[in-house]
This record gives structure tokens, C-alpha cells and sequence, in this order.
């Protein structure tokens, strides 16, 4: 009889291919670790006492495959792209569509009501991933390692090898469009949550 | 800085007070206009959630 809880770690892939992708930038390697993680932690599935969050634990399996193919490919590691750089002289002007002469914010942000209740449901979490999906070029990914990996700027600016300020300016940039896109696809939909 | 910002500014301080500590007049500057905009108060209510929802994320969501 197969573990309930297999069907329960392969739901964690999603989450464990964008902290792959995070660290390593390439899809074929990313799949790789994530494939070699999931079949060690099937393996060791008996072992998993719990104390920690499910995908706590196999994040942790996750990060050793990681560290390995990061030695293997440590020749041919892609840091910032080229359109990523390009990006980057684009994202001062991306602020200019949001605010007006002014300053202003072109479309006022609507004050979120209950936000404590949408991290309760399912559908938020749904919502969520796909708001992530969204974030335009590095901001995805850099805002994955700072705010949901909790990495200091500093890593981030070496890891990536950019400066300070523009790591800056492509977190404002992800915590604007994510807060956009939450705010359209969730929390202005509120009538339609069931709640 | 001229003491005060509008909220393209205040947006860019918010954010910036995620990743590292304000300087005293960029400090100043941000509660003066919190202080005079609902909207900017929105803003920085909303990165709070944003940031327990990536918190939450990484230990699994819902």
C-alpha cells in the first residue's frame, strides 16, 4: 500500500523547483536536483519525525543535491543575464508607469481586509504562486531568496553580482507587481471567496 | 532630501526599510508623509503581509 504521504511530498514540487531554480538558473539542472531530492526523501520518508514542516525538511534534502550540482557546474554558472541587465536601466522607467508626474500612484492601492484569513485558505496560496510567476525578469527569483529564503541583500548582490541599489530597485519593483497582482486577483475579489 | 517625499519616493523608502536601515532623514522624511497619506499607510501594511505570506510560504502555505 503506497505512503499517503508520497502524494503529499510530490505536491511540495512547485515550491522545491523554484528554490532550485533560485540557486542554480538552469531548468535541466534545477529538475535534476529536484527529481534526485523527491526520490531520497521517498526513501527516507520514514525518517521524516515531524518536528519540522514537511517542506521544511525537504528543502533541507533538497539544498545538499544543490551544493552538488552547483561544484559540478561551477564553470558554466550563469549569473545575471543580459536582459536581466537590460532590465535592470528599465526598471526606473518601469516606476514612471505607476506614478504620475507628481509621485502619485496611478492606480490607488485598496486598503486589504482580513489579510490574516487568505493566508488560511488554499485558494490564497494559489493565487499567490501565480501572482510569483508574474514578477517581471530577475524579480522573481531575487525576491524568492530575499523575502521567502529570508537571504541577506548582501548574499543576494554577490550571488548575483550586482550592486546594492540595484538589488533594491529589483525588490521594489517584485513587492510592487506582486502586490498588484494580489491585490487584482485576490483581495479585490473578496465578495467572491466564500468567506 | 528636502525633508519631504511624495509617495513614488515613499514607495521606494518602504521597500528599501524591507532590505536595510533608513538613514535619520530618510527616516524623518517617510513618517512626515505616512503621518499625511492613507494611501502610502496602505502600502506599508500591505509589504507587512506580503512579507508573512512569504514566510508562510516557505513553510508550506496554507
Amino acid at each position: 500500500m503506497t505512503d499517503p504521504r508520497f502524494a503529499q511530498i510530490e505536491s511540495h514540487r512547485p515550491y522545491l523547483m523554484r528554490y532550485a531554480l533560485s540557486q542554480l538558473r538552469d531548468g535541466q539542472l534545477a529538475e535534476e536536483a529536484v527529481q534526485e531530492a523527491l526520490a531520497s526523501a521517498l526513501e527516507s520518508v520514514a525518517t521524516f519525525g515531524g518536528k519540522s514542516s514537511l517542506r521544511t525538511w525537504l528543502t533541507s534534502i533538497l539544498r545538499f543535491k544543490v551544493i552538488d550540482l552547483q561544484r559540478r557546474a561551477a564553470s558554466d554558472r550563469q549569473h545575471l543575464e543580459s536582459s536581466d541587465l537590460a532590465a535592470l536601466s528599465e526598471d526606473e522607467g518601469w516606476l514612471d508607469e505607476l506614478f504620475d508626474e507628481t509621485g502619485h500612484l496611478l492606480e490607488a492601492p485598496r486598503a486589504w481586509s482580513d489579510p490574516e484569513a487568505a493566508l488560511e485558505q488554499r485558494r490564497f496560496w494559489e493565487a499567490f504562486e501565480k501572482c510569483l510567476d508574474r514578477v517581471p525578469g530577475a524579480g522573481g527569483r531575487v525576491f524568492f531568496k530575499r523575502e521567502i529564503l529570508g537571504e541577506s541583500t548582501e548574499a543576494i548582490c554577490k550571488d548575483e553580482r550586482i550592486s546594492s541599489s540595484n538589488c533594491w530597485v529589483i525588490l521594489h519593483r517584485a513587492r510592487l507587481a506582486l502586490r498588484s497582482c494580489l491585490e487584482k486577483s485576490w483581495f479585490g475579489k473578496e465578495s467572491l471567496h466564500g468567506r | 532630501m528636502a525633508g519631504s517625499v511624495n509617495c513614488r519616493e515613499a514607495s521606494r523608502l518602504l521597500s528599501a526599510a524591507c532590505d536595510r536601515a533608513l538613514d535619520a532623514e530618510e527616516r524623518q522624511a517617510l513618517q512626515y508623509h505616512l503621518g499625511r497619506c492613507a494611501m502610502c499607510r496602505d502600502f506599508e501594511s500591505q509589504l507587512k503581509i506580503l512579507r508573512r505570506a512569504a514566510e508562510r510560504f516557505r513553510d508550506g502555505g496554507a
